[in-house]
């Protein structure tokens, strides 16, 4: 290669500068060796090397300078194992609900030891919860073993003030859930490597690493006294009823933002290997049930949305409705001419099926679609699943579906949906995360302002006069309707009149403008055991009670008690307790 | 010039030689004494941050014990029973509004006093001006 081979077009500018360079001082070095002057040729070498090194000593020496005054390694610091750094999760008014701990990890080195007796003893009187089959297989290695993990720096503090030798502590990162099983499922848990599994921890990862990586918190919607509320009283009404289980939620339905959200039995997140898939299981979320007649708000407000009925239409439900090859009863029949008003106070089967068919399958079918129940419902929790659905929308289903059988939907599905009957028509996904109060989220308009009207003064109605007065909590406005589904029975391949799904859908207050802060309280109980076993009677006045606890914390003001406007009541006659009745 | 640095001699000694050595000599105190200084500083720099991490650790525990020991249930259950305390009713709330209405209403549920004997009439309080000018207002 030669100077003329350095042409602009095959070499960079860069390295076609070095090269040069190169040449010109290696034809340097030949023109003195040509001339004679070996010995100049000669230092010239020498100089350009001790230049070479030089200049590699001045950068090494610089380096030195700036390691050891101005970078700060080796300041320590251990690299503290266990799960990454995340973000605290607080609720809406920022109180702790889950943080990230420095704990120990508790490890024994029996070449260090002098006495194992002695270390053996003295470890098991300090550390109660220590299994001594640990702490002896530990003893029993040859190097390093670990006797217990998770201890606190309380504890760790504790045994390292007996100055034992051969004890030693490994920090660990761990997640730790401070108000125990309150709100378990919601926030979720870690599984046994330190990674998020279920709830809030798993939905919303991503943002809580950013949010620890940040030195921020991740505020959540729920208010940890409005969610202790509603556990305590969803755990009375499972002490008192026995259930399987049990789902609890409460929304904001301006805003979609879930408050509180419970299902029983529950679970201590920071111990999960402990409880049962039972415990573990998200019912709200992750489980879908036939609602019942509280379907009967969603097919009555379709009516008045559709203008195919009004409150004041009148359906004949003295005689069963004969459906092909099936009759569609009233658990306690009217035997009577009913308005709408009164077909929902009373939980009419009849009437609500009539009144399906006049509004037609076709629109049906849409209606459920909009409102969201023929899929899972948004929300941020992986656990929301999918509802069961008719295979066919046909005159024959749409009656059934009418009054809330023949389809499953999950609890949070069915929150979704009422919340859209009752902010005013908009459905508007569920959220777990705090939304800026000053903003309400747009949504796709369902059902129209005047219906929603419509609907919270049918659904008072219904728990002044109707079959929800057990939930009725004093000066709130609260309306609501009741639910009882009847389970398939795969054993007697039917339905059964014994396993049944017991609901309470509540809303309030229901006076107000349509756009008022407004709230959606659901508690259903699966399979309540004893003699009376409907959504009215083992559902309703849990809401009740809870609707009474909560308000103050959602600043609801009480209203002094009045008599029920005449509008309610106009065609609202009492209805008596019916135990027995299905509703 | 280049031939002439490399000849030059002091007492004996190339005069480049001395020079290098004489800068090389001078890093090596140079970075010797900035990490003895250095050390010094850095040492009590890591001590704190030691102390910093820990008290961080410590507020940390102490926050999650204070959001164990505030659970709400916990809280309500000992003031039922250490305070007497319970849910307020909706007898017990009133509005700025209404509290003029309350007032009434207690009054008028007061048991009716004593007649006073004819023979033993009360003596009639003294006006008092600055009493009579506090009247609540409904809404304040």
């Amino acid at each position: 290669m030669s100077l003329s081979d350095l042409a602009p077009h095959r070499y960079p500018l860069v390295w076609r500068w070095i090269i040069e360079r190169v040449w010109r001082v290696e034809h340097a070095f030949e023109r003195a060796h040509a001339d004679g002057r070996a010995e100049n040729d000669t230092r010239i070498r020498i100089f350009a090397v001790l230049a070479v090194f030089l200049v590699g000593f001045v950068v090494m020496a610089a380096g030195a300078v700036y390691s050891a005054t101005l970078s700060g390694a080796g300041q320590g610091g251990r690299t503290v194992a266990g799960v990454a750094k995340r973000g605290d999760l607080v609720d809406r008014e920022g109180r702790l609900l889950a943080a990230n701990l420095t704990h120990y990890t508790l490890s024994v080195d029996v070449r260090e030891i002098w006495s194992k007796r002695e270390t053996r003893t003295a470890l098991l009187a300090a550390l109660p919860q220590l299994r001594a089959k640990d702490l002896d297989r530990a003893l029993k290695a040859e190097k390093r073993g670990v006797v217990l993990r998770g201890l606190t720096p309380a504890e760790k503090a504790r045994i390292h003030d007996l100055g034992l030798p051969g004890v030693v502590f490994d920090p660990e990162e761990r997640r730790v859930f401070p108000l125990g099983a309150l709100a378990a499922h919601l926030l979720g848990y870690d599984e046994k490597g330190g990674a998020p599994v279920a709830g809030a921890e798993r939905a919303l990862r991503d943002e809580i690493l950013k949010a620890g990586a940040e030195g921020k918190t991740v505020p959540l919607s729920i208010d940890v006294r409005v969610q202790a509320a509603l556990e305590e009283e969803l755990a009375a009404a499972a002490n008192e009823y026995h259930p399987r289980g049990a789902v609890g939620v409460i929304t904001n339905v301006q805003s979609g933002e879930i408050l509180a959200m419970a299902s029983w039995p529950d679970f201590d997140p920071n111990f999960p290997g402990r409880a049962t898939d039972e415990q573990r299981l998200n019912r709200a979320a992750a489980s879908v049930f036939e609602m019942g007649s509280t379907f009967k708000a969603f097919t009555v407000a379709i009516g008045l949305d559709t203008h195919v009925a009004t409150p004041d239409s009148t359906f004949d439900t003295s005689t069963p409705l004969k459906m092909g090859y099936r009759t569609i009863h009233d658990f306690h029949g009217t035997n009577r001419i009913l308005t709408l008003r009164e077909v929902f106070n009373h939980s009419s089967n009849i009437g609500t099926a009539k009144l399906a068919l006049s509004i037609g399958p076709d629109r049906m079918s849409r209606y459920f679609a909009a409102l969201g129940l023929t899929k899972r419902a948004k929300v941020e929790l992986l656990e929301s699943t999918r509802p069961l659905t008719p295979k066919k929308w046909d005159e024959d289903d749409m009656a059934s579906v009418s009054f809330g059988h023949g389809i499953n939907v999950s609890p949070l599905a069915l929150a979704q949906a009422m919340g859209a009957l009752l902010n005013g028509g908009r459905l508007l996904p569920l959220t777990i995360r705090k939304l800026d109060p000053a903003h309400r989220p747009a949504g796709e308009r369902v059902v129209s302002e005047e219906t929603t009207l419509s609907m919270l003064q049918i659904m008072r109605g219904n728990v002044v006069g109707g079959t929800g007065r057990k939930a009725d909590a004093p000066g709130l406005m609260v309306g609501g309707k009741t639910g009882t589904g009847e389970k398939y029975d795969p054993e007697i391949r039917a339905y059964s009149h014994y396993k049944q799904v017991g609901s309470f859908a509540a809303v309030f207050p229901t006076d107000g403008p349509v756009g008022a802060d407004r709230y959606f309280v659901l508690i259903l109980l699966d399979e309540p055991q004893g003699g009376i076993r409907t959504g009215g009677w083992v559902a309703a006045p849990a809401v009740g009670r809870t609707i009474d606890r909560i308000a103050p914390f959602l600043g609801v003001q009480r209203r002094a008690i009045a008599p029920p406007p005449q509008t309610m009541m106009a065609t609202a006659r009492v209805v008596p307790p019916q135990p027995e009745s299905g509703l | 010039m280049i031939r002439a640095m490399f000849n030059h001699r002091t007492r004996g000694f190339r005069t480049i030689n001395v020079l290098l050595a004489s800068a090389m000599l001078t890093l090596a105190v140079g970075v010797n004494l900035a990490k003895t200084f250095a050390g010094k500083e850095r040492t009590e720099i890591g001590r704190v941050e030691r102390d910093i991490r820990k008290e961080k650790t410590t507020i940390r525990v102490l926050e999650a014990e204070v959001a164990h020991l505030e659970q709400p249930e916990r809280l309500e259950r000992l003031s039922r029973a250490y305070l007497s305390m319970a849910p307020v009713t909706i007898r017990q709330e009133a509005t700025a509004d209404n509290i003029f209405e309350v007032a009434q209403k207690s009054v008028a549920s007061r048991p009716a006093p004593p007649p006073i004997p004819a023979d033993n009439p009360e003596p009639m309080p003294e006006f008092d001006p600055v009493a009579a000018a506090v009247v609540v207002e409904p809404g304040q």
